[in-house]
């Protein structure tokens, strides 16, 4: 018998809506709950401080400055002092073919980066998740991590050095072959195979981790039943190995996508030279000669809003194509 | 020729030994349920067969084969786990035929195979479904189907549903026996669980500690457990222990404890053992509740009573150790709490010695 004097209906049906929308009436507001959780849980908080502090002062105050983009920005006049100009700085970015060839390079090198650098940590991991020979599989693993922790100057300096025509080893190896020493940080067409093979042979150990990581995720009576259905290790590896991680690898897609612009402007900067600037030239690099080297603060901020906002529409895309063909998403 | 023979099976991890020395005869078409509590090695003897672990000593045939070598794919069973094991990325469809394109089915001849298996297990209407979207019975059900589609010699369920409600265990279970009953292929289960051991298997292997305690029919095992561990294994509520010295009695000895007696089956062992300590095994269904001035009463001190609709546990105390009285509610309920006595049939109580926990030999009780 119920007693409560909320429950006014007759049938089963009418009293269990009601029961319902009594627990919603009864639900606290989102803001009191909030202000629970904060106080239930605030040693979390405390110590996500430091990172939202961070990202206030590095990412979203920065933001502030963005204006320059559509003003004369004087840094004798500041932000606020400048003239509004609109859209002249995009206008005349775009009108630059130094800009548009930066772009073009740009995309170019992303892409041949998403092609030839997305899949080799998928396969990396695939590969140790395979080896059984648990001491060369961590040696192999050390091995493929530790480019990542050496500084990009130093990464440069033994890309420039191996690639020496004078006493590098790769001509080194062609002259045993007869064939001639190739300068090739000086032809622009060996720029871009040069700088995607050093960004893999720099970062796909470290970011095969996250397949790792994702592999191991997997339940193993997927493997042992697939064992007693007759699977070979080949097998496993395309049909529950791969398959299962697909959701980590779409992630890291949609991240990358959404950073095609981001090319590393470090190892552009110590690999390349005016004579290769035709392919290796790309925004960031074009931003930074702009800004810092020229002054030109307001166009390279427009270019930098450029940027920002293809990687902004190039995310969202990726993740709404993700959502719906795969059900997997960032968001 | 048995479907499944192990022959002092081993299993040991460096020194340590988990399973030792079993000795077992899975005939054709039975369904054997291995029981016993966890890191009894019950999983660990399901996965020898399977060939999911390998087999340190011992003999496994399957079908007459000697299997000790052969890999899991050739020993043509298949293998229901307790997570289900479903490949999250295919659909129901997809889960069923997966087995058969490891294989190389041909493209008809899977379409087949899965459109019967999904008939007979009622998964037609879900078959374009992925697992995420299927409730825990219809998990449970494309595993079987994935077990079933490729028609092995012999089934292996590994705790299939010890990750379901209460409710829909009972439910699963009895399309497994129909299942079983239906398809005729010989069948291990693996279970913990002796209410799924006692209602699902053709014979019972009870497990303790890598060893097997006793194998035989689910009533064979209930009224004859050769020693304490089963008794207390099987049954729910399980059987009573009473500890009791045997005395001579008048016509057949009798068990003294607390100042109480209780008259015994007049068996020769038990005359011969007159004196010895010994565990009185009763089970709490065969007590009869039983007023003062009943002959060969035993009193006890009610403690609570569970109601469980049509009949009712008394939790009572005997001799200060815990003593459960299971009886029918019907006509009686008001009586229960005024409980402070039972009897029971001589022939209905085990006796085991105290010592050893095994049973005295002649004590045969037919259900």
């Amino acid at each position: 018998m119920i007693s409560n004097p909320e429950f006014q209906g007759g049938t089963t049906e009418e009293l269990v809506i009601e029961a319902s929308e009594a627990v919603r009436r009864r639900k606290p507001g989102r803001m009191v709950r909030v202000g629970d959780h904060l106080r239930r849980e605030w040693q979390l908080y405390l110590m996500l401080l430091p990172t939202i502090v961070w990202l206030l002062l590095f990412l979203y105050k920065p933001m502030y400055g963005l204006q320059i983009a559509f003003k004369d920005y004087s840094i004798f006049r500041g932000i606020e002092a400048s003239p509004w100009v609109g859209f002249e700085h995009f206008r005349t970015l775009f009108d630059n073919d130094q800009f548009l060839r930066a772009v073009k390079n740009t995309i170019i090198i992303s892409a041949y980066g998403l092609l030839f650098g997305f899949p080799v940590p998928i396969v990396l991991s695939l590969m140790f998740n395979e080896v059984l020979n648990r001491w060369f599989k961590k040696s192999a693993q050390t091995i493929v991590y530790l480019p990542h922790f050496i500084s990009s100057v130093i990464i440069a300096g033994i890309v420039i050095t191996a690639l020496s025509p004078s006493a590098g080893i790769v001509n080194t190896v062609l002259g045993w072959f007869g064939i001639d020493a190739v300068y090739f940080l000086t032809k622009p067409e060996w720029f871009r195979p040069i700088f995607i093979g050093t960004g893999i042979w720099q970062e796909a150990g470290f970011q095969s981790i996250v397949y790792l990581a994702a592999i191991a995720g997997v339940s193993p009576t997927l493997y042992e039943s697939a064992v007693v259905d007759g699977a070979s290790r080949w097998q496993m590896m395309w049909k529950i190995t791969l398959p299962c991680i697909l959701p980590t690898i779409i992630i890291m897609l949609i991240i990358r996508i959404g950073n095609i612009l981001e090319v590393s402007f470090e190892m552009v900067i110590l690999l390349y030279q005016p004579a290769t600037y035709e392919t290796a030239d790309v925004v960031n690099t074009f931003i930074y000669r702009q800004g810092i080297q020229d002054g030109q603060y307001d166009m390279a901020a427009a270019a930098g809003l450029f940027n920002a906002v293809v990687a902004f529409v190039l995310v969202i895309s990726a993740n709404t194509l993700s959502k719906r063909f795969s059900r997997t998403s960032l968001w | 020729m048995p479907g499944v023979r192990l022959e002092g099976i081993v299993k040991a991890y460096g020194a340590l030994r988990v399973v030792h020395g079993i000795d077992l005869e899975v005939n054709e078409k039975e369904f054997v349920v291995l029981v016993g509590p966890s890191g009894c090695g019950k999983s660990t003897t399901l996965r020898m067969i399977a060939g999911l672990e390998e087999i340190t000593e011992g003999d496994l045939a399957i079908d007459g084969r000697h299997m000790n070598r052969i890999a899991p794919k050739d020993r043509d069973v298949a293998m229901v786990f307790q997570n289900y094991a479903l490949y999250p990325h295919l659909n129901v469809a997809g889960n069923i035929a997966f087995g058969l394109r490891i294989r190389g089915e041909s493209k008809a001849a899977i379409a087949a195979a899965v459109d019967e298996v999904s008939g007979i297990l009622g998964l037609k209407d879900y078959l374009q479904r992925r697992p995420a979207e299927l409730s825990g019975g219809q998990r449970q059900r494309v595993a079987m189907g994935r077990a079933i589609v490729r028609r092995p010699k012999v089934f292996l369920f590994d705790e299939p549903l010890s990750n379901l409600d209460a409710k829909l265990r009972t439910q699963m279970r009895a399309e497994i026996r129909r299942l079983h009953n239906r398809l005729g292929v010989t069948s291990i289960y693996v279970t913990h669980d002796q209410v799924e051991a006692m209602t699902l298997a053709d014979r019972i292997v009870v497990m303790n500690n890598g060893h097997i305690e006793q194998t035989g029919a689910p009533m064979e095992l209930f009224l004859n457990p050769v020693n304490t561990f089963v008794a207390g294994f099987l049954g729910s509520p399980p059987m009573n222990m009473v500890k009791a010295r045997l005395a001579a009695g008048a016509a057949a000895p009798v068990a003294e404890f607390g100042g109480q007696t209780l008259p015994l089956a007049p068996l020769e062992a038990l005359r011969d053992s007159v004196g010895r300590e010994v565990i009185l095994g009763i089970r709490p269904e065969f007590v009869s509740v039983a007023g003062e001035g009943a002959e060969h009463r035993v009193t006890v001190d009610l403690d609570l009573v569970e109601t469980l609709g049509s009949e009712a546990l008394l939790h009572t105390r005997l001799d200060e150790e815990p003593f459960v009285i299971r009886t029918g509610t019907v006509g009686n309920a008001e009586g229960l709490h005024d409980v402070t006595g039972f009897t029971v049939a001589p022939e209905m109580i085990r006796v085991f010695d105290a010592e050893t926990g095994t049973a005295f030999p002649g004590q045969v009780h037919v259900s």
